[in-house]
C-alpha cells in the first residue's frame, strides 16, 4: 500500500497538487434528457471535493460514468492527466477509483473477509487462502478504523459497520478516487462523526474523495472545495467555506429565503384530537406510547434512530401488530393489525423506505397514485380508470411532480419526484392524519421546500401530520409540538418555541446511555 | 392554495402522454408509424409474424385458413392455462399445478357425469369448482402457509395428479357425448375451442386491465408490501388470483377432454410448462408486475405454430425438441432485448 | 416455544395419518405375517398409464391365485424412485423381485444388488441392461410391428401413403415397434411411408399431430400409431374417414383402443395382453421362489385385434 503518488498532504485544500482525476465538458443524453451538458470537474489527490445539487442534475450520471457505467457522448475523462476510457467496473478499479453506492454492493450471507476481497480471494494451490484472507482484511478494517471481524456474516452488522466495510473493500483495490454517494443519509450524528474520522484520514494518505451530501452542514465541516451540478452543467467551482444560502441558491438558481417555512398560525388548541394514542405497546418495540395530534397540528415525533418511532408509525398504521393500547380516529377506535381499517379511519403511513415499500418503482406514475384510491374506485367490479387518471393528473399537476409523463415509470423520477408520488396517492385518498416517515430523507433542496409548503397546506385545511425525521433541524423548524422517543417510550413533549437541538438530544438519549 | 405549490419547472407537463422520444429504427420509412410501434412495443409479435413468414415460405400447406384455425385449436388448452399462470406471474408467483389441476378438473367432469349420472350442466360446475379449490389451497399454502409458491404448486401438481388417478383408476374415462360440441366446429367452421380461447383471453384481459384484484396483481407483483400498505388485503388477493387460476386450468381441462370425448389420467402432463414459456415469450417477468392477456395469447400462438409448422415440414423427432427449445429462446431473447434499447 | 411445539405436534400427525391413509389403501394383498407364504415386491414403472394399470391387475391376480404376498409400488416413471423401492425390497427380504424398469440401464445396479442378496429378479415388459435378470417377461415389439405393418398394407390394397405416429423419442417400445413395421412394410413396394412424426403416446397429441399431417399429406390412406392412445387420437382427427378411407392401427389394445376396433374406427390394433404379461411375471416369480427351472426369456405372444376376433378380447 505504498503507491500512491502523493505524499501525504496537509489538511487544508492542496492546491498545488496536480490533477488526480479530470472531466473535460463531458455530455451524455438519455431518451429525452440531457443529464450531463458540458461538465467540468477536477479532483486533487488529498482533497474533499464536495458535489452539490438538486436531485436529477446529474451527479449520479457523473459519478456512474466514473464507475464505467455510463460513458460519456463526447468530452474526455483524464487520470494523472492522460485521456482514458472508463468502459466497464473493471477499467474504473484499475484506474483505482472505487465507489461507495447508497445501495451497497455487499452480500449479506458472506463474511466480513470474504465481501472485502470477492471475487479477489487471495488463493493458495488454486484453493482460497482463508488466513491471508482474514489477516488482509483485518489490517483493511483497521486502517478504516472499525471494530468488526472479518469472520463476522454482514447480516449482523449496522448500516454504518456496512458502509465501513464498503470504504475497506474499496481500499483492497488500492483506489485512489473514493467516490460516496451520500454516505451520511442513514447514518447518526455519532457515526457520521466517526465516518469523517476516517474521511480524513484517508485525505492525509493522499486519497481523492468526491463527496455527496445533501446535507449542507457537511460541506464545510468536511470539504475542501465544491462543485454545484444544476440541469446537468456545472455551475460553480468555489471553495467549500462559502456561505450556505449561497449554496442554496447556486443549486437550485433562485433564492431560498427561509430554510423551514412553517406558518404555525391560529391552531386549533381547542379542538378535539383527530388521531389519540393512548397506552401502546408491544413487547420489544415499544411500550405505552400514548399522544394526540389536533387537526392543523404538526407533531413531530424525534429519537435516535432504532428508538422505536417507526415502530409505532407502523402499528398506528395497522402495518404490524400490537399488544395493548387504542388508537382513535375522531373518537372512534381503529382495528389493529389491518390497514385498510387505518385507512377507512383517515389515516395514511408514507413509509421511510420509499423505494421498498412506498412505491411500485416500475409502475407508472399513474399506477401509483391511484393504488390507494384502487378499491374506492371500484364500482360494479371494475375500477374507473378515465376517473383515476384525472385524480392523478390533476394531483400531479398539484404537487408538481416532475416526469416525462404520467406514464413514466416511477424509477425515472428523481428522490424528490418520487417521494411527492408517494404523498399524493395519501392525498388522493383524503386522509385526515398522515404520518410522514422521514419524508425528506434523500430530497434535494428544492423539492424539501415543496414537501414543506405541503405540509402547510394540508395543516391550514384541517389535517394532522405526524412527522417523524432524524433531521432535528428539519423536526424543529416544522413541528408545532416535538415528542421524543427514546427506547421505545416517549421521554418528553416540547412544544416548538422552547425547543432547541440539546433539549431534544437530552430526551432522545436518556436512559440510552446503556447502549 | 395550490398556486403556491406552483413552482416553475422544466417539463412539469403532465395530464398528456408526453411523446415517447424516438428511438432509431432502420425500417423508418418503410412501416408506417402504428405498425411500427406495434411490433417495436411488443416483441412477441414481432417474433410470431417472422415465425409465420417462414413456415408460409417452407410449407405450402401452412397459410390455409383450415390450417390456421388448426394451430388456433391446438394453442387452445395451453392459452387457457397460460391466461391463469398469466395472474399468479404478474402478482410475481408461480403455479406449477395448472397441467394437473387441469386433468382431474376433466377427470371429475368425466366421473360425476358419465359415473354418477349427475346432470351435465352440474357436472361442468362441478368440475370448475374442482379447480377453483385446487387453486385456492395453492392460494392457502402460499399466503397462509407462507411457502414458496414454487413449492406449495409443486405439492398441488402431485396431489391433483394422484387424485385423478385415484377416481379414474388409472384408465380414461368417457365424457358425456352432450359435451362433444364443445370440441366441434361452431356454424360448420369456427372451432368452439378457438372460441372458448378468444372468450378466455377476454375475460383475463378484463380481469387484468379492469377490475381492482387485476390490478392488485400488478400492484402485488411489483412492491409487495408497497400493495400492503396501500390498503390492499394481500393474503386475500392472493388466494383470489390462485383460485382463478386453478379455475382457468379446469376449463382448460374441459376443453381438452372435450377434443377426445374422453379424460385421460395423464392428459397435459408437462402443460404448465409451456403454459409458462407462453407468458414469458409473451412479455411477462417472472419476477413479477408484467404480463398482459395478448402477450400470454401470442406466445402460446408461437408455440403451436412452431409444432404445427415441424408437423408439415416433417422435421425429425429429435430435432423436433431441440427447436422448439431454441425458439422459445429466442422469442424471449427478442423481448428481452426490445426492452434494453 | 409452546406454539412451536404444536405445530411439530400437527406435522406429526398429519404426516401419520396420510401414512395410514396409503397404508389402507395400499396393494398389499397381505393377510397376517404368514410365515410360509412367498413374499413378492413388484416395481411398476408407471399406474399413470391404463396399460401398466392391467399389467398390475393381472399379476394381482395370478398372486391370489396362488396364494402368494404380492406388493406393488409404483415408481411414477422416475428411475431413482424405482432404485429406492427395490432397495426396499431386498432390505425387506423379499422371496422374488419383479421390476418393470422405468428405464431399462438405471435398473442395473439395484438389479445386479438384488442378485448379489440372492434375490430372484423378474424383468417385466422392459429389458434391464447392464445385470442378468433371472428372467425377462416381455411381448415382442418387433414382431408386433411387422404385424401391424401387415395387417395395415393388406388393408388398405397393399399400396398407397401412410403416416406413422411415433411414441416418446429414444424410448424402447417406441424403437422396436418402428423396426418391427419399417420391416413389415418394406415388402410393399407401392406403399409409402409420406411421414413419421412424434405424438409421445398421448391422446391428444395423436389429436393434433394428426391434425397437421393431414394438412400436408391430403391422400393418406394409413396410419400406424405406435400406441392405442395416439391412435385414438388419430381417429378423432380423421372424423368420419377413420376407418372408412383412412384405416388406422394401433398397438397394446388397452380397453378403448378394443372398443374403437369394435365400432371400425380402428382397423386393427396388437394386443399386447398387459394382464398376461402380469401374470407370466407373477406366475415365473412363484417358480423362482419354490426354486425351479425358470426359462430366461419368457415371451407373451402379442395378437392381432381386429374387427372378426375383438370379442375374445374384451
Amino acid at each position: 500500500m505504498t503507491t500512491f503518488d502523493q505524499p501525504p498532504l496537509p489538511p487544508t485544500a492542496p492546491a498545488s497538487a496536480p490533477a488526480l482525476l479530470r472531466t473535460e465538458a463531458v455530455t451524455k443524453a438519455f431518451p429525452g434528457v440531457k443529464a450531463l451538458d458540458g461538465v467540468d470537474f477536477e479532483l486533487r489527490g488529498g482533497e474533499v471535493h464536495v458535489l452539490l445539487g438538486e436531485n436529477g442534475a446529474g451527479k449520479s450520471t457523473l459519478i456512474k460514468m466514473l464507475a464505467g457505467a455510463h460513458r460519456p457522448d463526447s468530452g474526455r475523462i483524464l487520470v494523472d492527466g492522460r485521456a482514458t476510457r472508463i468502459l466497464d467496473a473493471q477499467d474504473a478499479e484499475k484506474h483505482g477509483i472505487a465507489t461507495i453506492h447508497q445501495e451497497f454492493n455487499l452480500v449479506p450471507d458472506l463474511t466480513v473477509a470474504e465481501n472485502i476481497f470477492l471475487g479477489r480471494q487471495p488463493r493458495k494451490y488454486g484453493l482460497i487462502d482463508r488466513k491471508r484472507m482474514d489477516s488482509d482484511a483485518t489490517a483493511l478494517l483497521a486502517r478504516v478504523g472499525v471494530d468488526v471481524s472479518p469472520n463476522d456474516k454482514l447480516r449482523h452488522l449496522g448500516v454504518a459497520r456496512l458502509q465501513m466495510v464498503e470504504i475497506a473493500k474499496a481500499l483492497s483495490v488500492r483506489a485512489r478516487v473514493l467516490v460516496m454517494d451520500e454516505p451520511t443519509a442513514v447514518l447518526t450524528t455519532g457515526e457520521v462523526d466517526r465516518l469523517f474520522e476516517i474521511v480524513h484520514r484517508l485525505r492525509l494518505e493522499g486519497v481523492g474523495i468526491i463527496f455527496i451530501t445533501h446535507k449542507l452542514e457537511e460541506v464545510a465541516r468536511l470539504g475542501d472545495r465544491v462543485t454545484v451540478l444544476r440541469d446537468g452543467r456545472s455551475i460553480a467551482q468555489i471553495p467549500a467555506a462559502t456561505d450556505r444560502d449561497e449554496l442554496v441558491q447556486l443549486m437550485v438558481g433562485r433564492s431560498i429565503d427561509q430554510q423551514y417555512p412553517r406558518e404555525r398560525g391560529a391552531l386549533h388548541r381547542g379542538t378535539a384530537p383527530l388521531l389519540r394514542v393512548s397506552g401502546l405497546s408491544r413487547a420489544g418495540h415499544f411500550d405505552g406510547v400514548g399522544f394526540e395530534v389536533r387537526a392543523g397540528e404538526v407533531v413531530g415525533l424525534a429519537g435516535l434512530v432504532g428508538a422505536g418511532r417507526t415502530e409505532v408509525a407502523r402499528a398506528l398504521f395497522g402495518a404490524d401488530p400490537y399488544d395493548s393500547g387504542t388508537v382513535e380516529v375522531q373518537g372512534r377506535r381503529v382495528q389493529g393489525n389491518d390497514v385498510p381499517s387505518a385507512m377507512a379511519a383517515g389515516i395514511g403511513l408514507v413509509p421511510e423506505d420509499r423505494k421498498g415499500q412506498g412505491l411500485l418503482l416500475d409502475a407508472s406514475v399513474s399506477e401509483n397514485l391511484g393504488l390507494v384510491t384502487l378499491r374506492a374506485a371500484t364500482r360494479g367490479g371494475f375500477v374507473d380508470l378515465a376517473g383515476q387518471r384525472r385524480a392523478a393528473s390533476s394531483i400531479a399537476a398539484q404537487l408538481g411532480i416532475r416526469a416525462a409523463g404520467l406514464d413514466s415509470r416511477t424509477r425515472t423520477l428523481s428522490g424528490g419526484n418520487q417521494q411527492k408520488v408517494a404523498i399524493g396517492k395519501w392525498l388522493l385518498a383524503q386522509s385526515k392524519v398522515l404520518i410522514l416517515d422521514e419524508p425528506t430523507r434523500g430530497v434535494d433542496v428544492g423539492a424539501k421546500l415543496e414537501i414543506y409548503r405541503l405540509v402547510n397546506e394540508l395543516t391550514a385545511s384541517g389535517h394532522a401530520v405526524l412527522m417523524i425525521s432524524s433531521d432535528l433541524p428539519e423536526v424543529l423548524g416544522m413541528s408545532d409540538r416535538i415528542l421524543v422517543m427514546c427506547q421505545g417510550r416517549i421521554t418528553g413533549e416540547i412544544p416548538a418555541e422552547q425547543a432547541t437541538q440539546d433539549a431534544v438530544m437530552a430526551l432522545a438519549v436518556q436512559g440510552a446511555s446503556s447502549n | 392554495m395550490a398556486t403556491d405549490l406552483k413552482k416553475t419547472g422544466p417539463g412539469r407537463g403532465h395530464g398528456g402522454e408526453g411523446g415517447r422520444p424516438g428511438r432509431g429504427i432502420p425500417a423508418e420509412g418503410l412501416l408506417p408509424p402504428v405498425v411500427r410501434r406495434m411490433l417495436f412495443e411488443n416483441g412477441a409479435l414481432a417474433a410470431l409474424l417472422v415465425l409465420i413468414v417462414v413456415m408460409a415460405i417452407m410449407s405450402p400447406d401452412f397459410l390455409d385458413t383450415n390450417n390456421l384455425l388448426n394451430v388456433g385449436v391446438q394453442a387452445a388448452v395451453t392459452a387457457i392455462l397460460a391466461f391463469g399462470v398469466t395472474f399468479v406471474i404478474v402478482s410475481a408467483g408461480i403455479d406449477l399445478s395448472v397441467g394437473s389441476v387441469a386433468a382431474l378438473s376433466a377427470m371429475v367432469l368425466a366421473w360425476s357425469a358419465t359415473e354418477q349420472g349427475m346432470p351435465v350442466f352440474f357436472a361442468v360446475l362441478f368440475a370448475l369448482a374442482t379447480g377453483t379449490v385446487c387453486g385456492l389451497v395453492n392460494g392457502m399454502l402460499v399466503s397462509y402457509g407462507r411457502l414458496p409458491s414454487f413449492i406449495a404448486t409443486l405439492a398441488m401438481l402431485s396431489i391433483a395428479r394422484g387424485l385423478c388417478l385415484v377416481i379414474s383408476d388409472g384408465t380414461p374415462a368417457a365424457l358425456p357425448t352432450s359435451l362433444e360440441w364443445l370440441g366441434k366446429d361452431f356454424g360448420d367452421w369456427l372451432p368452439v375451442p378457438v372460441i372458448v380461447m378468444l372468450v378466455m383471453a377476454g375475460i383475463a384481459a378484463l380481469v387484468l386491465n379492469r377490475t381492482f384484484p387485476g390490478r392488485a396483481m400488478y400492484a402485488i407483483g411489483g412492491n409487495e408490501e408497497a400493495a400492503r400498505l396501500s390498503g390492499i388485503r394481500v393474503k386475500r388477493q392472493k388466494l383470489f388470483i390462485y383460485g382463478l387460476s386453478g379455475c382457468f386450468a379446469a376449463v382448460a381441462g374441459i376443453v381438452l377432454a372435450s377434443r377426445l370425448v374422453s379424460a385421460q389420467p395423464q392428459a397435459a402432463a408437462g402443460y404448465e410448462l409451456d403454459a409458462i414459456a407462453a407468458c414469458v415469450i409473451g412479455g411477462a417477468s417472472l419476477a413479477g408486475g408484467k404480463g398482459k392477456a395478448s402477450g400470454t395469447l401470442i406466445g402460446a400462438l408461437i408455440l403451436a405454430v412452431l409444432r404445427n409448422g415441424l408437423n408439415l415440414l416433417s422435421v425429425s423427432a429429435f430435432w423436433q425438441q431441440v427447436v422448439i427449445g431454441a425458439v422459445i429462446a429466442l422469442a424471449a431473447l427478442l423481448d428481452t432485448l426490445r426492452r434494453r434499447t | 416455544m409452546r406454539i412451536q411445539k404444536r405445530t411439530t405436534l400437527v406435522a406429526a400427525v398429519a404426516a401419520l395419518s396420510a401414512v395410514a391413509a396409503t397404508g389402507c389403501g395400499s396393494d398389499s394383498d397381505s393377510g397376517s405375517g404368514d410365515g410360509d407364504k412367498a413374499k413378492i415386491g413388484m416395481s411398476l414403472s408407471t399406474l399413470n398409464n391404463p396399460f401398466f394399470v392391467e399389467m398390475k391387475k393381472g399379476a394381482e391376480a395370478e398372486a391370489k391365485a396362488h396364494g402368494v404376498d404380492l406388493t406393488v409400488t409404483d415408481a411414477q416413471d422416475d428411475a431413482s424412485a424405482q432404485a429406492n423401492q427395490l432397495q426396499n425390497f431386498t432390505s425387506q427380504s423379499m422371496d422374488v423381485i419383479v421390476i418393470n424398469p422405468v428405464d431399462s440401464k438405471a435398473a442395473g445396479p439395484s438389479v445386479k444388488a438384488a442378485g448379489n442378496a440372492d434375490i430372484p429378479v423378474i424383468a417385466a415388459d422392459r429389458a434391464v441392461e447392464g445385470a442378468e435378470p433371472t428372467a425377462t417377461v416381455s411381448s415382442n415389439n418387433v414382431q408386433g410391428g411387422e404385424m401391424a405393418a401387415k395387417a395395415l398394407a393388406e388393408k388398405i390394397g397393399k399400396k398407397g401413403e401412410v403416416v406413422v405416429l411415433r411414441g416418446i423419442a429414444g424410448t424402447s417400445a417406441s424403437n422396436e415397434r418402428f423396426e418391427g413395421f419399417e420391416k413389415g412394410i418394406k415388402k410393399y413396394k407401392d406403399i409409402k411411408v409420406v411421414a413419421k412424426q412424434p405424438a409421445e403416446f398421448d391422446r391428444a397429441k395423436g389429436l393434433d399431430v394428426m391434425t397437421n399431417l393431414m394438412q400436408s399429406n391430403a391422400g393418406i390412406d394409413g396410419v400406424f400409431a405406435e400406441n392405442d392412445e395416439m391412435a385414438l387420437g388419430a381417429v378423432k382427427a380423421l372424423g368420419s374417414k377413420a376407418g372408412d378411407s383412412v384405416q388406422v392401427v394401433g398397438f397394446d389394445g388397452t380397453p378403448d383402443g378394443l372398443k374403437a376396433v369394435k365400432e371400425g374406427t380402428i382397423t386393427a390394433s396388437i394386443a399386447q395382453q398387459p394382464d398376461e404379461l402380469g401374470k407370466m411375471s407373477v406366475r415365473n416369480a412363484v417358480r423362482a421362489a419354490d426354486g425351479s427351472d425358470v426359462d430366461k426369456e419368457i415371451k407373451v405372444p402379442v395378437k392381432l385385434v381386429n374387427k372378426e376376433n375383438v370379442a375374445d378380447f374384451s
